[in-house]
């Protein structure tokens, strides 16, 4: 028994090595084969993306096996350069070289990472022929699949796919950071369902109201101000705070300013957020008021206030001797304004 | 055979039964930490990384490095911050009443100038003296505090200043991957229930350092740095990734932690009586979400996110590991009630058993099994084979973890490329297993003792610039 635990010792740790070394001579071959199809796609590639169409040609006659390679060279970087003209040439290369049946093939695949790098990569050559099965896997069982799903619509921006993605604005299957780009993506096209959809339904108010923060305009401005007198404080507190980001106009200046009355400090914060950059009337003096409330409504205001321009930074000047965290705050903020370098 | 000779019999075959457990229970973890490391891969592609900067609103993130007499890299230091290649982002230094010239060091080279800074209190940290602004890099801020003899009083300080929605907690020497922020702030943009997330961390001694980055990861030329490679290799790829595959992560290192910072405020921040100051964060956090049934979950970043310096000397490693384990005796009897316990899930039934049995009585029953063996078998007690067995049992099977540690870390980051340094670290791997890790056990028990005394206090470490 004791030897028996001794020699199993002894060759768990020697296949552990072997394993070691045999691991890194199947990666060395492996990376041996890829340098060598990536130096001889890379130059066909390249002119091909510049629009030489016998380069193209030449993609298009390579074998099957070296399909995926050629798909990594040529989609890969249109993750972070989306010209217009090299994604419509990607797409052109893709069909000379047959991915697309590749990438249909995929799309049907059992395992689920197949079916996500397809969905990525027809989103990003934009193949809009292809949208209805982007749209289908957002249903997808596999939450990754529904994630590059929407990462393939977001890059596709085919307009045929907003109103899936809208609707689908609280679904908390699929990842809020994604969500929340794709409305970004889609900008202000998505204002007018977001507006439709949020009539006739008060229960998700809040959603609405971050996905307005994205993606409103000033047609979503009278909507806000509406919500700002929710029954619901958070409901409240996120309507001034999507005012921010929309902007104001002197009906929705004047319910933020109403808003720094509100009991709830919350709501005050945000309702001081929503007046970032509004340096008209009186809404520096009543910001300045609050200079001295409690931290977080204190903080956004003096940012608002710096924000204002000459009407805001005449109430940090008045405020900046003064002694407490009303001051202290005025002093920090004219500092970062650049009165340091003065 | 003498009921004494009997009882000491069983007792070593108890205790090679236990090293026998425990190596293997780690190579157990290998499939948890391959499907996890498999999962990583596949979802964490360049596209989705390209998530961070595309949301609607980036989170802030504050970078908060506290430090103390650091002035020999202190300023490649905060050039290694600058370089990260996310925003927004807001760095803090916290300076922590250093003795040497680390204040001095940085208002020269990045231009310093006292600045008014209005914040909040919400934990607890000793007086501030002085809040300084950089002229030349206006995301810098260094805050010059009363030492508060420990880095959670300085990490306190610096999330009470930080504006960030995002709070990292790195340590002063911590080289950062200049694409660590991007990949760390996507499980928080993926997940609204993620309140922390931690990662692997690489020694960056023997390795190129140029403008903040790591540019040539070799191995370093001391052996003591090289068992540490290994060492750290096995405890990021195994337990903590298999931990992290069940959303039971209870260590995040204190050389990189992202943090939200709501949820470090709703826990009372870093505990400045925490002697591990970093298991304890992760662990109350943990505590405090699952007691309360929320949603809590802590991400882990298999690839490293940064680097950091490892001690050459043993001195300030023996005095490295009497904290360690200082520091985790004391979280475990702080979070007891936490063992076992299927009230808190995953962590109360994995990871804190598992940690309780093997890493909390490991050290003790390793040097107890070879003292006692070592001197019933000169007594006459015991046949020496027991003693060979044991050992052997003891190094070979840890062998093989670590070269299974190896293994993993070469699938994942293929940090070490030169075929020289892969056979290094397979030598390395393997003679670690003959004396290091027992010298180990030998301070693990001393700090054991430490700990049961309450003696011993942080340790210093010799520091020297990045190569």
């Amino acid at each position: 028994m004791i030897e028996v635990l001794m020699w199993t010792a002894v060759s768990v740790a020697f296949a552990m090595a072997l394993v070691v070394i045999l691991e890194r001579a199947e990666f060395g071959i492996e990376e041996a084969i890829d340098r060598r199809n990536i130096r001889r796609y890379r130059p066909l590639v390249e002119r091909a993306m510049a629009g030489d169409d016998a380069a193209r040609r030449a993609l298009g006659a390579a074998p099957a096996r070296h399909r995926i390679t050629i798909a990594w060279l040529v989609i890969e970087p249109l993750i972070e350069d989306r010209d217009p003209t090299r994604i419509d040439r990607a797409r052109a290369i893709a069909q000379a070289s047959s991915l697309f049946p590749v990438a249909d093939r995929y799309l049907r695949s059992r395992r689920w990472w197949r079916r996500a790098r397809a969905l990525r990569a027809l989103g990003l050559i934009q193949a809009t022929d292809r949208t209805p099965q982007l749209v289908a896997a957002l249903d997808d069982p596999h939450p990754d699949v529904r994630a590059a799903a929407l990462d393939g619509l977001t890059d596709m921006r085919d307009m045929t796919a907003l109103e899936a993605i809208v609707v689908r604005v609280h679904d908390t299957s699929l990842h809020r950071g994604r969500r929340g780009a794709a409305l970004r993506a889609f900008g202000t096209a998505c204002e007018p369902f977001l507006l439709e959809l949020a009539a006739v339904d008060p229960e998700n108010r809040l959603n609405y109201i971050y996905a307005l923060a994205i993606c409103g305009t000033a047609r979503s401005r009278p909507v806000l101000c509406r919500w700002t007198e929710d029954p619901r404080v958070e409901v409240r507190a996120t309507a001034y705070e999507a005012l921010g980001y929309v902007g104001l106009d002197d009906e929705s200046a004047r319910v933020a300013i109403e808003g720094l009355k509100s009991v709830d400090p919350q709501v005050r914060a945000m309702a001081a957020y929503a007046l970032r950059g509004w340096g008209q009337g009186h809404a520096a003096d009543r910001l300045a008021e609050h200079l001295d409330d409690t931290w977080a409504v204190a903080v956004q205001a003096a940012r608002s206030l710096q924000s204002m321009g000459p009407a805001g930074t005449a109430q940090l000047q008045a405020r900046a001797p003064r002694e407490g965290m009303g001051g202290v705050l005025a002093r920090q903020l004219l500092w970062q304004a650049g009165d340091h370098q003065s | 055979m003498t009921f004494l000779a009997q009882a000491l019999v069983a007792f070593a075959l108890l205790i090679t039964a236990y090293f026998t457990l425990w190596n293997l229970s780690q190579i157990l973890m290998a499939p948890l930490a391959i499907r996890s490391l498999w999962r990583h891969r596949l979802r964490y592609t360049r596209r989705a990384r390209k998530l961070a900067g595309g949301v609607a609103v980036p989170r802030f993130v504050s970078i908060v490095a506290p430090a103390f007499n650091e002035e020999s890299t202190i300023v490649e230091s905060v050039r290694a911050l600058l370089a990260v290649d996310y925003h927004p982002r807001e760095i803090v230094i916290v300076n922590d009443g250093s003795t040497d010239r680390s204040l001095a060091v940085l208002q020269e080279t990045f231009q310093l100038v006292p600045a008014p800074l209005a914040f909040d209190l919400p934990l607890p940290s000793e007086p501030i003296r002085g809040i300084y602004r950089s002229v030349s890099e206006p995301d810098l801020v260094v805050l010059d505090k009363e030492n508060g003899g420990g880095k959670a009083d300085a990490v306190n300080a610096g999330i009470n200043v930080a504006s960030g929605v995002l709070v990292l907690v790195i340590d002063a020497d911590t080289v950062l991957e200049p694409d660590a922020l991007t990949r760390a702030v996507l499980p928080f943009l993926e997940d609204t229930s993620t309140v922390a997330v931690g990662g692997t961390v690489g020694i960056a001694n023997g390795s190129r350092i140029q403008n903040g980055r790591v540019i040539d990861t070799a191995l370093p030329a001391g052996w003591l740095a090289r068992f540490q490679i290994v060492e750290y290799m096995r405890a990021f790829l195994l337990f903590r990734l298999a931990c992290a595959s069940q959303n039971a992560v209870v260590l995040i290192s204190g050389a990189f932690g992202l943090f939200r910072r709501d949820a470090l405020i709703e826990v009372g921040g870093f505990d400045r009586t925490a002697i591990g100051e970093d298991m304890d964060i992760t662990v109350r956090m943990q505590r405090h979400f699952r007691e309360r049934g929320e949603p809590i979950r802590i991400g882990f970043e298999p690839n490293p996110l940064c680097w950091t310096q490892a001690p050459e000397d043993w001195r300030s490693l023996r005095s490295q590991r009497y904290r360690w384990r200082r520091g985790l005796l004391q979280t475990l009897w702080r979070h007891r009630r936490m063992i076992g316990n299927p009230r808190f899930g995953s962590v109360g039934l994995f990871p804190m058993p598992y940690i309780a049995f093997f890493e909390g009585l490991g050290p003790l029953l390793e040097v107890g099994g070879y003292g006692v063996t070592i001197v019933a078998a000169s007594f006459g007690y015991l046949d020496w084979k027991y003693f060979a067995v044991m050992l052997a049992v003891s190094v070979l099977f840890g062998v093989a973890t670590t070269l299974l540690a190896v293994l993993l870390n070469d699938v994942t980051a293929r940090r070490y490329m030169r075929g020289p340094d892969l056979a290094l670290l397979v030598v390395v791997a393997i003679l670690e297993g003959f004396g290091y890790r027992q010298i180990n056990s030998i301070w693990g028990c001393i700090g054991t003792f430490k700990a049961l005394t309450g003696t011993g206090g942080w340790g210093a470490m010799n520091k020297t610039a990045f190569r």
